[in-house]
């Protein structure tokens, strides 16, 4: 059947990019390239994170930096709490607390003390907020357009917030001078291989896990909720629920995303939730394809490749803006399916030289008998 | 007594600029459908158009004004005509080509008049107090909101009494209808998002002299927007007024209390919280579904 | 008993009246026609059985449960179909993952996230193909179907459904002679173990498969009766005036 034979293609293609970024390591051996790209796999796992709720559920997500974020901000506050000796205030205050006259650690702050904590807070904090502002949406109807502004607006007010708090966040500084991450006797320094290989398995296990997941006919569901979400209320299913599912679960991705980023980036700030950052998950999703994890993957993977390679100083960052606004915009008119969709097509003319299978018809009216027998059984 | 009249009048002048940035956005959106998040960019545009003619020319507020409006109003044309135009049939897909443009002008912008600050004059018969009801008030404040009134009442009678307005109620209704009737929906499209840009670009320009004028200013501007429509709904002009009166009062008392920030946290919430019971507005009465 | 009851049921459009204090009660098993003039509020109707459609005012009962103004899915599960005016399929899923959306138990988010396909399904979705003549397009987009095919698909939706109560809006409409025909016999199969509502404005169609017809006008229930005393009551003629559509099969 067509239906296994293009699954078949498509699950090789996210085997080979596994293999090729676990292996990758032991052809490039340069301990700063390694902290470079496996940056740039981090935002392989935020896109693709996005492409499930945005390109398969249709809830366009556009503050999908604030996960991230809080993530990123989890991690680092742990990491801080370990810096030996952290300040020279009562009870290893951090620094800038002690700058800002903070006495005493705030109660929030005392349970990063645990990394178990820590790691749950990462994930579980942006999944709760995804919950229940998705609560309050998806049971209101709100749907599309006005998904995304909400959660624009939501990233703004956050962002603000925690600039605003400098007291016991940093503000515009963010947490910094951290100390290193370490868990079953590993040490994950910025650095380091292990780094490396906990983003790249992080990213496997995103991508594997995320195809099978659309493979279930939950993932199904959450398709013709994209396509029609009305219609599939008719059938009985809660559709608010499943789209806070994809909602929920894209938030814990990012969430742990921003956790990795905090590992291989040294600290946390408030441009990790900024409006830039969440306009760039949303360009690489859409230049390498919202309907495909791996092509969202991709996407942000060549897009900030490209950017990181080209050159770091502040003006060519400034035209690069201006670069991004408008590839955006061409490829949202002409290329709404992103580059990916380009590969399937080639895909698509391989396989309609191949063979066409045909299909034998049963009697009609044996399709009426099994559906009263299963009915019978079921009553 | 004179304390809570001061705050009232605060919260009513920038209830004023709300409703200016947001009825734009309203409109554009109760017609087409689309939510323009170029938005907040047309507001920074009005307000460096004032800069640029002020610093250049040397110009008194009131021809600013003028100006600010043709000429985002002319930007706002030339965008829906070159993008947004194509993208009728996909709404998820216009707030990311919008979002695209504003990323375009913020940069444009930031390259072009630079990065930093900038300020512009308060009109010299303008900027004093004058005694209202015993409390003294900003005369600015007065002027901007009655300058939104009579544009409230210029948009009313646009959309009520015009041709135009006629063509675009039509159009909103149905569109292969009045095409059949001989309406160029196209035309009225383009000309809506042209107006509705001009007005954002008069609510910068209002805005100018209150704050200082910068390329990021847009951001904050249109979030605020988003909430007064979201809340007000898109059925009416009437929504929009009540809600951006509504906002505008309860985030000048929570800034007064707390401060900016705060407030807007506060209104966020307030507004997510309202969306799950009235999701489609406090101005519309729900019947069908979806 | 019957199974569906409407007491009074009221639905305005800002002002607008769609439907006026309807009456109507449909038993276990039978198959009702819903006929009226354009505007009539037949559609209206099913959008209030359903929970599309909010009303004002009166009651509506399912097997004694009330369900006025549920939430859609609420009323799905308790065994309610629908299919709509304007056929609404999933477009962008080819029609095998249709079919499989509507074989919708079970309903949960977590059972469907680790529940495996089974073979029995798959086989109830090549039956149901087959049956409605799509077994050649399983595997193409549903947008690739012609009006007629998507008609058949939604019911074929429906029949995956396996609702209890199958609520039908135009069924026929863009479908050829034979395909009607063809539809009609389905429907007489069905009738018996599944409750219908049909609407429909060719009364051919009608005359196959109804035996008791509802006639509704300016949004109230004008008349019932079997076909040949529908056809000859003086008041639906008046009604049908000007579109004489109860006449032209
Ligand atoms: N959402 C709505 N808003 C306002 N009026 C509506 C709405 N839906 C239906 N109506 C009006 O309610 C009346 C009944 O409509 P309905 O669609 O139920 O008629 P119908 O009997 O199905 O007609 P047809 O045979 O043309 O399908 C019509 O006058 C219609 O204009
Ligand atoms: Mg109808």
């Amino acid at each position: 059947m067509t239906d296994t034979n293009s699954m078949r293609w498509r699950l090789t293609g996210y085997v080979l990019f596994c293999v090729i970024i676990l292996v990758f390591p032991y052809i490039l051996n340069n301990d700063y390239l390694l902290n470079k790209y496996a940056r740039y796999l981090i935002f392989g796992v935020l896109s693709a994170a996005l492409s499930f709720s945005w390109g398969y559920t249709g809830i366009l997500n556009l503050g999908q930096a604030v996960s991230f974020g809080l993530g990123s901000y989890a991690m680092a506050m742990a990491l801080k709490l370990r810096t030996i000796p952290i300040q020279t205030g009562a009870g290893g205050l951090p620094d800038f607390m002690v700058w800002n006259n903070v006495k005493a650690l705030p109660w929030f702050w005392e349970p990063f003390h645990s990394y178990t904590f820590a790691v749950f807070a990462g994930l579980g904090i942006p999944m709760l907020l995804a919950f229940v502002l998705g609560w309050f949406m998806f049971r209101g109807r709100i749907t599309g357009v006005f998904v995304a502004i909400i959660t624009l607006a939501m990233l703004v007010v956050i962002n603000l917030v925690i600039v605003d708090q400098q007291k016991y966040t940093g503000g515009f500084n963010g947490i910094t001078d951290l100390s290193t991450f370490k868990a079953f006797g590993v040490g994950f320094d910025a650095y380091s291989l292990s780094t490396y290989y906990l983003v790249a398995g992080t990213l496997c296990v995103v991508l594997l896990g995320g195809l099978a997941i659309t493979r279930t006919k939950l993932g199904l569901i959450l398709q013709a909720i994209r396509d029609d979400e009305n219609r599939v209320r008719y059938f009985g299913y809660d559709v608010a629920s499943y789209q806070n599912f994809a909602f929920t679960l894209s938030a814990g991705v990012a969430g742990f995303a921003g956790m990795l980023y905090t590992l291989v980036m040294e600290f946390a700030s408030p441009t990790f939730l900024s409006v830039q950052l969440s306009l760039s998950i949303v360009i690489w999703c859409a230049v390498g394809g919202r309907g495909s994890l791996l092509g969202a993957a991709l996407g942000a993977i060549l897009v900030t490749g490209v950017q990181g390679n080209l050159s770091e100083s502040p003006t060519f960052l400034d035209t690069w803006m201006l670069i991004m606004g408008a590839i955006f915009i061409i490829v949202v008119l002409f290329l709404p399916n992103g580059l990916i969709s380009l590969a399937e097509k080639g895909v698509r003319l391989l396989k309609h030289k191949s063979a066409r299978e045909t299909a034998t018809h049963p009697v009609a009216g044996a399709a009426i008998a099994t559906f009263d027998s299963k009915r019978v059984r079921e009553s | 007594m004179s304390d809570i009249l001061n705050q009232v009048f605060t919260g009513l002048s920038l209830a004023s600029i709300l409703l200016l940035v947001s009825l734009g956005l309203a409109i554009i959106y109760g017609t087409m459908g689309v939510i323009n998040l170029a938005h907040g960019e047309f507001v920074m545009l009005g307000a460096y158009t004032v800069w640029f003619l002020q610093k250049n020319f040397g110009l008194d507020l009131l021809p600013c004004l003028v100006v600010s409006f043709f000429a985002v109003a002319a930007a706002g044309w030339l965008i829906e005509r070159l993008i947004v135009r194509h993208l009728y049939k996909r709404p998820l897909d216009t707030i990311l080509a919008t979002w695209g443009v504003s990323v375009i002008l913020q940069q444009g912008i930031r390259l072009t008049a630079g990065a930093e600050l900038r300020y512009v004059k308060m009109p010299g018969w303008l900027s004093n107090a004058v005694p209202v009801l015993g409390v003294e008030v900003s005369a600015y404040r007065i002027f901007i909101f009655v300058l939104t009134l009579l544009l409230l009442a210029a948009t009313y009678l646009l959309f009520a009494r015009t041709r135009y307005g006629f063509s675009l109620r039509a159009v909103t209704q149905n569109q292969e209808v009045s095409r059949c009737f001989g309406i160029n929906a196209a035309r009225v499209y383009s000309l809506t998002f042209a107006y509705g840009a001009g007005l954002a670009g008069v609510a910068g320009a209002l805005i100018a002299p209150l704050k200082s004028v910068s390329p990021d200013m847009g951001t904050g501007a249109v979030i605020d927007a988003f909430m007064v429509v979201v809340m007000g709904g898109v059925a009416s002009l009437m929504g929009t007024v009540a809600s951006a009166a509504i906002i505008g009062q309860v985030s000048g008392l929570l800034a007064f209390v707390y401060n900016d920030t705060v407030a807007k946290a506060l209104v966020f919430f307030g507004v997510v919280i309202l969306i799950r019971f009235m999701p489609e507005g406090i101005f519309s009465v729900r019947v069908r579904r979806g | 008993m019957a199974m569906l009851e409407m007491r009074d049921v009221e639905v305005s459009f800002s002002g607008f009246r769609a439907i006026a204090g309807l009456n109507l009660s449909v038993n276990q098993g039978e198959l009702r026609c819903l006929v009226g003039p354009n505007g009539a509020g037949k559609t209206t109707a099913l959008d209030v059985i359903c929970g599309k459609t909010r009303l004002a005012r009166g009651h509506v009962r399912y097997r004694d449960r009330e369900i006025g103004n549920s939430e859609e899915f609420r009323i799905a599960r308790l065994g309610v179909g629908r299919k709509f005016q304007v056929p609404s399929v999933f477009k962008e899923l080819t029609v095998r993952e249709n079919l499989r959306v509507g074989l919708c138990k079970p309903h949960g988010v977590f059972s469907n996230l680790v529940g495996r396909k089974s073979g029995e399904s798959a086989e109830r979705l090549e039956a149901l193909a087959c049956l409605v003549g799509l077994a050649d397009e399983l595997d193409h987009p549903a947008s690739w179907l012609s009006h007629g095919q998507t008609q058949w698909l939604e019911i074929a939706l429906l029949l995956a459904q396996n609702a209890d109560l199958i609520l039908m809006d135009e069924p026929t409409a863009g479908m050829t002679g034979a395909e009607t025909h063809k539809t009609a016999e389905l429907f007489n199969q069905l009738k018996g173990k599944h409750t219908l509502m049909v609407v429909e404005h060719d009364m051919g169609f009608v005359r196959e498969i109804g035996d008791v017809i509802s006639v509704m006008h300016q949004g109230r229930m004008l008349a019932e009766g079997a076909i040949s005393e529908i056809e000859r009551n003086p008041e639906v003629k008046r009604a049908y005036l000007g579109s004489g559509r109860i006449s032209d099969a």
